[in-house]
């Protein structure tokens, strides 16, 4: 039986075994469902189910690889074309995903080699840095620590922004692991369905941070003078003064290192010494908030631009923008496997994400880790050129490299085998 | 909720004028306009709808004569069956852009907060009013402190509905004040959000149906006033409609029609603006800049934005001024790019995309300077002209 069969048989076991617990994603009648079959990577798009059962069914007789279902409410959500289908609003949907950011434990344990001249090596590249070719190979893969800056992401989205500007409920919040590297969120309420892709482009750059013109919040230059921003104008004024005020109480060698990061401000080291030198005014001025100009050696109204961009960088939510601008989105059914970990997609109510850890997850019914077994094993052999070490549960696997035969848990032997880096013997 | 039927007559374009005048809003249109023309025998009724019109084609800011009254009821709803069968997206620009300014300038003149509240209302806007006004934020300038306050807040989603076409830095949510799902405005950016409102209301997308149309129009057209009506402004479009398109034909230096070698992010803008569509901050600039360059007159510049929705000849006329006191140049083809300005692929335009042949460096280069394509497109018309004119010449010998 080969390795892509034996993973769609165990999936099938899944959704029977568990058919009770699958969630039913509120108005499914009137959301389209998609799937990628194990079979060929094509996406079956345009599928409707009168009730959970028939989806039930659907999963349990095909135990598709991937499932999906619109943010979308259609009045057919079966109709084969846009048109037909007869929109009628769209939840706020936002997808927050390692894979889009930057984390430094990527260096440890993202591997690359090029298929071009053999170089290989660690982090996130998209073209070899020897050959400078695109021809390579990237082994992306999951941590602790990665998601947990995702689940920082998620948090920073619900209480910095949707809780206290945009006023959202808790209860029209569905939080999910995506079951894989990181997390979704829906917001199901009657106003945001109404919204068009150019108003969630404005709601995506008010949480991004993206395209503020400083000019607008007050920055500008008078007479040779620097005119900052307001700590008491609500919005990203606010934010942006808060940070810095935040920023400026950090000792001196942590405020080095971030304006030295080339992944943040980028500074360079002459002008970090003249900022440190006026910390302490700085941070009076803007405490005291009676005045605001701003007067840093060797700070002109571009480095100020530039300081301010690392600043809402800072507080802006690492999202992936045309999931939430765009209106005919399929995301991860909640309660559905990821293909390519076996891992559960995993609801978590707002009160459970703070302790929530996908790796090693003690509470049994948010595990996402479906298939744990401590006595049965596999052998596998690895297909890769090398893999890093994979800790889950708290258990350290691998680094392994090509060839290499092991013999691991149930729960690891699938995920390297949904992660197709290995085949079993 | 229930509206004055004052606030009605000021402002019919409110969603309860159905219900206030359900026997109206139930009648055949042809039958309407022939009731209206007899209840108002006395031709004030055209005159005033004229009246509308005429400042629309001449970008007035006021329309002469606006009144609250019965009438104004009338006018509103005949000119929006004009507009129908006009089915002429420049006119409807027009006349919305002249209409919707008007509703401003009424909306700016009421003391009384309560019929401002009661509109929000009558449109079903989720929205808050504070009394007493409360602080969302300050304006240092110096040493000076101007505490703001409004109000006025409205829900995000409503404000979005509303801004979305404003394309206006100001106005991005990211810019904005916003707590707890609310944004606070001040009362006259309220208003130019009504204004807003009032606009897209009377832009009638282009009917594609013309048989529909032609048979509608036909059957309207029986009605003497009406035809007259109709007459008459389409023959006003006809005189206007060619005064504008010239206003962009002229090189102030050499006397000659320049407007042709415009490069296409100049003439896309120009052409938003001439059906009277709104656009952004960066356009605006864009446009002054590169008209400058060409050393266009202040005045015929400042005529150009005449027809924007949210055109303003004070502040126009200073800020076109300011550009020219400084000098600024016309972004480069790099900068526009960033901007989104840039059109080159989708004009699909030979110069933009493939640039030029430079004899001296024997290599095909990019065009890195709107101004630049002008000086190429005279400089290939000139070297055109030039042949045809050898052409001739050795075909009369």
């Amino acid at each position: 039986m080969s390795d892509n069969k034996f993973l769609k048989r165990l999936f099938q076991a899944y959704y029977q075994e568990k058919q009770k617990e699958i969630p039913a994603v509120s108005s499914l009648e009137s959301r389209e469902f998609g799937f990628i079959p194990w079979e060929k990577q094509i996406m079956i798009r345009h599928i409707g189910f009168e009730s959970q059962k028939f989806l039930l069914n659907y999963l349990i007789d095909r135990g598709p690889k991937h499932v999906y279902s619109s943010g979308s409410l259609y009045n057919q959500p079966e109709a084969q074309n846009m048109e037909s289908k007869k929109y009628q609003g769209c939840d706020l949907i936002v997808d927050i995903d390692v894979d889009h950011f930057y984390t430094p434990c990527k260096d440890e344990h993202d591997l690359w080699y090029c298929n071009n001249c053999e170089a290989k090596g660690t982090g996130m590249v998209e073209k070899c840095p020897k050959c400078e070719k695109s021809k390579i190979t990237k082994i992306t893969w999951i941590c602790d620590k990665c998601l947990d800056v995702a689940k920082n992401e998620i948090k920073k989205l619900i209480y910095d922004f949707l809780i206290p500007d945009f006023g959202t409920d808790e209860k029209d919040m569905r939080i999910a692991f995506s079951g894989h590297r990181g997390y979704h969120l829906k917001v199901e309420s009657e106003e945001l369905r109404k919204l068009n892709s150019d108003e969630r482009r404005e709601i995506v750059d008010y949480l991004t941070g993206e395209n503020i013109a400083f000019e607008v919040l007050g920055l500008g230059e008078k007479f040779q003078m620097i005119h900052g921003l307001s700590k008491e104008n609500i919005g990203w004024s606010q934010k942006i003064m808060r940070k810095i005020e935040e920023i400026l109480c950090k000792p001196k060698t942590e405020i080095e290192d971030l304006l030295l990061d080339k992944n943040r401000f980028n500074f360079n080291p002459n002008l970090v010494t003249s900022f440190l030198n006026s910390k302490a005014d700085f941070l009076e001025l803007i405490t005291k908030g009676e005045r605001n100009v701003w007067s840093i050696e060797g700070f002109g109204l571009i480095m100020w631009k530039n300081f301010l961009k690392g600043v809402v960088k800072h507080i802006g939510v690492e999202l992936d923008e045309p999931v939430s601008i765009d209106i005919h989105r399929l995301i991860r059914y909640p309660g559905s496997l990821h293909g390519k970990t076996g891992f559960k997609v995993q609801e978590i109510n707002l009160t459970e994400l703070e302790e929530f850890t996908p790796l090693n997850e003690t509470n049994e019914k948010l595990d996402p880790i479906v298939f744990i077994s401590k006595n049965i094993t596999q052998k596998l052999e690895i297909v890769e050129h090398a893999l890093p070490i994979t800790k889950i549960k708290g258990i350290k696997y691998g680094p392994y490299v090509q060839g290499e035969k092991i013999e691991v848990p149930h729960h690891i032997a699938v995920f390297l085998l949904c992660k197709e880096v290995a085949k079993t013997i | 909720m229930s509206i004055s039927s004052d606030l009605l007559k000021h402002y019919p374009w409110l969603p309860s004028l159905q219900i206030y005048y359900s026997d109206i809003a139930s009648k055949d249109p042809t039958e309407f306009i022939e009731e209206a023309f007899l209840k108002y025998p006395d031709g004030e009724l055209e005159q005033r709808i004229s009246k509308i019109f005429k400042a629309a084609f001449n970008n007035l800011e006021e329309i002469e004569d606006y009144k609250a009254d019965d009438i104004n009821i009338y006018l509103y709803l005949i000119v929006k069956i004009l507009l129908y069968v006009l089915n002429n997206k420049p006119i409807s620009n027009r006349v919305a852009n002249t209409y919707s300014k008007q509703t401003y300038k009424e909306l700016i003149e009421e003391n009384d907060d309560a019929n401002l509240y009661d509109i929000c209302k009558d449109l079903k806007l989720k929205f808050h009013y504070l009394n007493p006004p409360i602080k969302y934020g300050i304006n240092l300038n110096k040493d000076q402190r101007e505490i703001l306050k409004t109000s006025f807040k409205i829900y995000f989603t409503d404000y979005l509905k509303l801004a979305a076409n404003l394309h206006d830095e100001y106005r991005k949510l990211v810019h904005n004040a916003l707590s707890e799902g609310y944004i606070y405005v001040q009362k006259k950016d309220l208003i130019r959000l009504l204004q807003e409102y009032v606009r897209r209301k009377l832009i009638v997308e282009e009917v594609k149906d013309e048989n529909n149309i032609e048979k509608f129009r036909k059957n309207i057209l029986h009605i003497r006033e009406f035809k007259e009506l109709y007459g008459n402004i389409l023959n006003n479009w006809e005189l206007k409609k060619e005064d504008f398109e010239y206003s962009f034909k002229i090189s102030f230096e050499e006397g000659s029609d320049i407007s042709n070698n415009f490069p296409p992010c100049i003439q896309d803008i120009l052409r938003r603006i001439q059906e009277g569509m709104n656009i952004v901050h960066t356009e605006r600039l864009f446009l002054v800049f590169f008209l400058h360059a060409l050393n266009y007159p202040i005045e015929k510049i400042i005529d150009i934005f005449s027809n924007l929705p949210d055109f303003d000849r004070k502040k126009t006329k200073y800020q076109v001024e300011f550009a020219k006191k400084k000098e600024y140049t016309p972004h480069s083809c790099s900068t526009l790019k960033s901007l989104n300005i840039c059109k080159a692929n989708e004009s699909k335009d030979e110069i933009c995309l493939e640039g030029y042949y430079s004899k001296k460096l024997d290599t095909q280069k990019k065009l890195s300077h709107p101004l630049f394509y002008i000086q190429l497109k005279q400089y290939r018309n000139s070297m055109k002209n030039k042949a045809n004119k050898t052409k001739i010449e050795k075909e009369d010998e």
